[in-house]
Parts: C-alpha cells; structure tokens; sequence
C-alpha cells in the first residue's frame, strides 16, 4: 500500500511544489508560501553543504518539481548541476524564471582579488554562507517573496502578508540576538572553515585563523601547530566548530592550549534542537558563553 | 538583482574611470564571457607485470576476447590498452568542453589524446526544455547501459575495466554513435526508462560491415545500419542514508568480429548478439565524506552465427554455426575513509563460456578469475593517485595454458579547469 502511494503522481496535489537546495531555503520558503506551496529539501542540515550526494532519488524530486531555489555563489557547485541535468525539467534549468540563484540578491563579502586552486578550494564569487548573517534572512525573505509573486502572481496578497508578518516577527528577534551579542563585540575566534563569516561580521566577531590550512584541504600538522603558537599569542575565545567535520583536531588544540571548542550549526537539522529558523539563531547566539 | 547589477556597473566606471584601457565589459565584440566549460585531465601509471610486455600481449580469455591487456598493431594503427606496458604509461590526456547552446540544448565533448592519436570520445548535444521527463541526447557518446558503462575512466574505483566489461565490450564499452531518449516517470520514486538507437560498431562484438572476400564479392554481406538497439530500466531508493540503485538493460545488434588478417588461424565472425545486464549498487553514509559503496554487475551475452575460418590468402576453410552463451560478474566494495583515503577490493569472474560449432561442445575453460585491490589517496577533489594490486587467473597462453597474473600499479589522475560535479 505504501509502495502505491509512492508511485503517485505529485502533480495531483494542487501546491506549487518548490525543490530547494538546503533545509533553511526550505523554512523560509515555507514561512512566506504557506499553505500555496510544498517544499522539497535536496540536502541534508546536518551535511556539508558543499558535499550532498547526488542520489538518484533527489532526480526524482527535481524532475516534479514546479520551482528550484538555490543558494548559488557556487555552493552547490559539485552536486546540483548533475541532478539538473539528469532531472531535465525545463523549469528547473538555470536561467528560467522558475528558478532562483539567492546569491545573486545579497551583497557577497571575501570576494577573492586572485582565483587560483593553489589557494584551495576557493569561492570565485565570495564566501557563500551569507544566511548566517540575521539580517540577509530578511533580504532573502523579500527576495522569496518577489519570486513566489512572479510565479503564482494569483496568491500575490498572501505572499505579501506572510512576509509582512514574518518580517516584523524577525525584526524583534533581530533585536534580542542583537543584544545577547553585543558583549561579545571584539572576540577572536578559530574557526574549520570559515563558514560563519557573516555571523562573525555582523556581530564584530574575529575569525583570526581556520584549522583547514586552506579551503576544502584537510588539516596539517605543520598547519596545526601553527595554529597552536597563534592561539598562545592572541588567546582567541574559542572554537567554534562546524557539525559535519571530525573535532579530532580541534580537540587536539584544545588539549594542548586549553582553548574551547564550541559546535556551532549551519542550518536547520545540524544539531537536533535546530527544528527552525529561530532557533538556529537562538543557538548561535548564545553558544558563546 | 538589477541594483547590484547597476551598482556594480557603477563601481565598474568609477574604478576603470582613471585608467586609459576600456573595461572588458565594455568591449564590442568581447566574446570571452562565453567560453565553455573546460577541463583537462591527465592519467598515467606506473606498473609492475610479472609477465613481459611481448608475452602479455598474446594472452587470451579462450573462445571470448584476445589481447585484453598490451599494444597491438591493427589496420596498421596501434591500439593500447590502458596500463599497457610495464613501466611508466601515458594513458591520455582528456579535454572536456561543455556549454550551453541556447534555451534548447547543451553541447558536451570530450577528447582524448593519447600517444596512439586523437579520438572523439564523446560530442553530443542534450536537450534541456522538453517537459515531461524527456530527455533526447544525440552525437558520439558512452551508452547508459548498466552502470560503469556511462563513466568515463577516470572516474571509475579501480585503473582497469571489469573483466566482464572488457572481455565483452571491449576497453571503450558501448561508446557509439547515435540517438538516446529517456524519460524519467513522475513517481516520488526515481524511475528512469532510456532507450538508444546507435550505429553498432563494437571491436568486440557489435558490427555491420561488410567482411572478406573482394570489395565486390565480400565473403559477408554488409548489415543495414544503424544496427544496435539498447533498452534499459533503473530505479533507486533511500534507506535513510543508505541508497539503493538497480537497473536491468538489454542491448542487441547485428555482429562483424573480424580476425581475417591474424598470423595464426585467421577467422570472421558475423551474426546476431545480445547482451543482457543487471546492476545493483548500494552506497551507504556514515557522514558527508565517509561511505561505504558495494556495485555489482552481471552481464550475460548470446552470440548466434557463422565463423569462417580462412587460410591465409583468405579462402574459406569452413564456416561452421558458431553459439556463444557467456556469462559473468564484477562486485566491488570501496570504503571512502574521508576526502583524503579511499581503499576497495574487486572480484571479477567469467563463469559460463559455453561455444557451440555445428551444435557440437567446443571445450573452452568457464572458471576466469580475477582479484584486485586498491588504495587510493587524495591531495584534493582534483588529484587522486591510487595503488592498485591485481591477481589475474583469466588469461591463458597460446598452449592453452592458464597464467597467473601479478600486477602492481600505481596511477596518477589530475584534473585542472572546471569542477566537474560528481554523478551517482
């Protein structure tokens, strides 16, 4: 029986079904769509965003799908573009007006001057984790907003209310995390990657170094120890560590300086508590004791 | 999007305003924005046989395929295998370029440089606005049949093709040209149904050309082409993180094996055949970079025709019915230990080998073994260099004498240029 249900056609659901690459696309999609709309996650929160498995099963929820809300700023660049092409849905290809690149809508910073692999894995277009600043989620949810109009023009009033109401309630939270925060103005702090730049820089925190050597390449010795001397030096707060790679060698740091090692999650669905939007930032926000 | 757009426009000016050269932007007829996607990718090795290159070249999978691993010359051009030689190999040099063409289409190719030459490998074009599921893809191209076929090699777990793979497909697989359609069903499930109509020229199996004799008076009469035809089904589902991938597929064609100008027992081959495979992968994650993936395949082939055996100028001795049914798997287990190490075993086997001439058993071996392992280490996504270690029970000498086979090899694969986004 359940198998049945599985081969049913989605289209028999009269929601505009809206595939969306990370779960917090997915929230705020949700938040401004409402009951007009079905989201379809791709990734998984407690992943690395920028390695998701291109599993046959997510060609499937493309190829039904009447949307597709990306992240961009090259993020999904080592897993989407199969899953488009395989799923050979016109309305999910790049440039149709069904589709939606975020990073095209939100001022990206660490624009690198050089492109160059010897660098790393670098970001042409500048770090892509901008959804981990408060206030872009504002940006992001006006630009969601317009996007969802100018498909389903039909439901323009409720979009128009569901942001309105999302916006004032995000508003007021903007100003509690705010003030939990503003202590903690001028802290430096270690990352793995430097996934929180825009958290850091919204609330004047200080990445002083990462414990990857260079982007997307693994820890070194040599580069860790490094590390260890900066850490005796500049005595940096903390730690604050992405859920998806191993703490082995922060955990080492911290033995050896005394350093804290703080998870901090990247979207909803990192650590199990994070069941939406409010309480990644919550979370974020009062992780730093 | 348009602020920024504008405002960057804006920025643009102010920037370049106090230099003399005109922005690239500004350009007429400044094309650069438009170049495809490129990357280049080099493999070579360096391998370690216990048996030399003169002798290996000479082995065979008896009443399958012969010259599987080593150079040889053919129509007065070269052709290696991959890891041909002891020592160190140039596998090939492969350049990919792909782009869009307009709101209809991609074009994607790739081109593969090694010392024997130049080769299209694949150029094809692919719809993207059909709806529905469609999908038409045209040109040269590797064929979706099962799974490993559609990869290119430097994408494969292990340096060499299973031996199934090679003994009946040959080093390239089913790389052909023609037309391919698949649709994927509107199921929550992923369903995928393709079919491809090619031209059917496979150096181990598949051909339509004309065969011995004169140019006016062949010995075999040429098959209208196109002449293969493949279907195929897949289907996958997720256990939470466990992924399961299934397909059957079905290729049949018309056969041209032509062996007339070998120095020992010369012979032509032409018929119908058909190849039946089933595949069957399974991946599991423990987190975003460690997985443990297990990928079998069984392929089964039926070849129904005429041999002519010929002398040496070329007359027929005798041309008996000749019946081949073969069979055989590859299962291998990787284990992806992070984005650095990566380690695997393969077991290949060639189990069914039964010829029929005149309907009378020929006796040929039905038990072609063999063993590998590999242990792979990356610098990055772009440079994977990787050891591998094969015992090969498979081959058999001119005397009929079953060999054993030790290669130890160590590969380099390095790609620079466009990321190239990893399928399932």
């Amino acid at each position: 029986m359940r198998f049945l249900l599985l081969l049913l056609p989605l289209t028999l659901f009269a929601h505009i079904n809206i595939a969306v690459s990370y779960p917090y696309i997915g929230a705020l999609s949700k938040a401004i769509g409402g009951e007009h709309i079905n989201t379809v996650v791709l990734a998984k929160g407690n992943w690395d965003p920028h390695f998701v498995v291109p599993r046959p099963s997510l060609i499937a929820k493309v190829r039904n799908a009447d949307a597709l809300i990306m992240n961009g700023g090259q993020l999904e660049i080592g897993w989407l573009p199969p899953l488009l092409r395989r799923a050979s849905n016109p309305k999910t290809q790049v440039g149709s007006k069904n589709f939606l690149n975020l990073s095209h809508h939100i001022e990206m910073i660490h624009k690198p001057l050089a492109v160059d692999r010897a660098g790393g894995d670098i970001h042409p277009d500048g770090n892509p984790h901008f959804h981990l600043n408060p206030n872009n989620i504002l940006v992001l949810a006006q630009t969601i907003k317009e996007f969802l109009i100018s498909i389903d023009s039909e439901h323009q009033e409720v979009y128009e209310n569901n942001y309105k109401n999302f916006s004032t309630i995000w508003s007021e939270k903007l100003q509690t995390w705010e003030t939990k925060m503003r202590d903690k103005k001028g802290l430096k702090v270690i990352q793995f990657h430097n996934n929180l730049a825009y958290f850091n820089k919204v609330y004047g925190l200080t990445n002083i170094a990462t414990i990857e050597p260079l982007p997307g390449i693994p820890p070194s010795s040599r580069h860790t120890m490094n590390l260890i001397k900066i850490i005796k030096n500049e005595k940096p707060c903390c730690i604050l560590h992405d859920v998806y790679h191993s703490t082995k060698t922060a955990d080492f740091i911290s033995r050896k300086t005394g350093i804290k090692v703080i998870l901090m999650p990247h979207d909803i669905g990192a650590l199990e508590s994070i069941e939406d939007l409010s309480s990644l930032f919550d979370y974020l926000t009062s992780a730093i004791k | 999007m348009q602020k920024i757009l504008l405002s960057s426009m804006l920025l643009a000016t102010i920037t370049y305003a106090s230099m003399d050269t005109i922005p690239t932007e500004k350009r007429t007829f400044e094309q650069s924005k438009f170049m495809p996607d490129i990357s280049l990718i080099m493999d070579g090795s360096f391998v370690n046989r216990n048996i030399d290159d003169d002798e290996v070249v000479h082995l065979e999978l008896p009443g399958i395929a012969h010259g599987l691993i080593g150079s040889h010359e053919h129509g007065g051009a070269t052709h290696s295998s991959y890891n041909a030689n002891n020592g160190f190999n140039l596998n090939y040099a492969e350049l990919v370029l792909s782009s869009s063409v307009d709101p209809s289409f991609t074009m994607d190719s790739v081109f593969h440089f090694s010392p024997d030459g130049v080769e299209i490998e694949e150029l094809y074009f692919t719809s993207t606005a059909l709806a529905n599921g469609m999908r038409i893809k045209g040109g040269k191209f590797n064929s979706n049949f099962g799974y490993l076929n559609e990869q290119h090699h430097h994408s494969w777990s292990f340096g060499d093709m299973p031996l199934v793979y090679e003994a009946f497909l040959g080093m390239h697989g089913i790389n052909e040209t023609g037309l391919q359609v698949q649709w994927t069903a509107p199921t929550s499930t992923y369903l995928m149904l393709g079919a491809e109509i090619l031209q059917g020229e496979n150096e181990q199996m598949f051909g339509n050309s004309s065969m011995g004799g004169d140019e006016e008076n062949p010995l075999v009469e040429s098959e209208t082409a196109p002449s293969l035809l493949i279907a195929y089904a897949k289907t996958s589902f997720d256990i939470d993180d466990t992924t399961v991938l299934a397909g059957i597929s079905y290729a049949q064609g018309s056969s041209r094996i032509d062996h007339g100008d070998d120095e020992e027992s010369p012979h032509l081959f032409a018929g119908d055949s058909s190849v039946y495979g089933v595949d069957l992968t399974i991946k599991h994650y423990f987190d975003s970079y460690s997985s443990l993936t297990w990928q079998s395949e069984y392929l089964k082939r039926d070849m129904d025709g005429i041999q002519y055996n010929l002398n040496s100028e070329g007359a027929v001795l005798g041309q008996p019915d000749l019946t081949k049914e073969q069979s055989g798997i590859y299962s291998q287990l990787v284990y992806t230990h992070d984005k650095n190490y990566q380690m695997g075993l393969r077991y290949d086997s060639i189990f069914q080998n039964d010829v029929k001439a005149n309907n009378s058993v020929v006796e040929k071996p039905n038990n072609l073994n063999r063993y590998s392992a590999m242990l792979e280490y990356h610098t990055s996504e772009f440079a994977r260099f990787r050891l591998q270690y094969n015992h090969n029970k498979a081959l058999y000498n001119e005397e009929g004498e079953q060999e054993s086979i030790n290669t130890l090899m160590l590969q380099v694969n390095i790609s620079i240029g466009a990321h190239a986004a990893h399928s399932f």
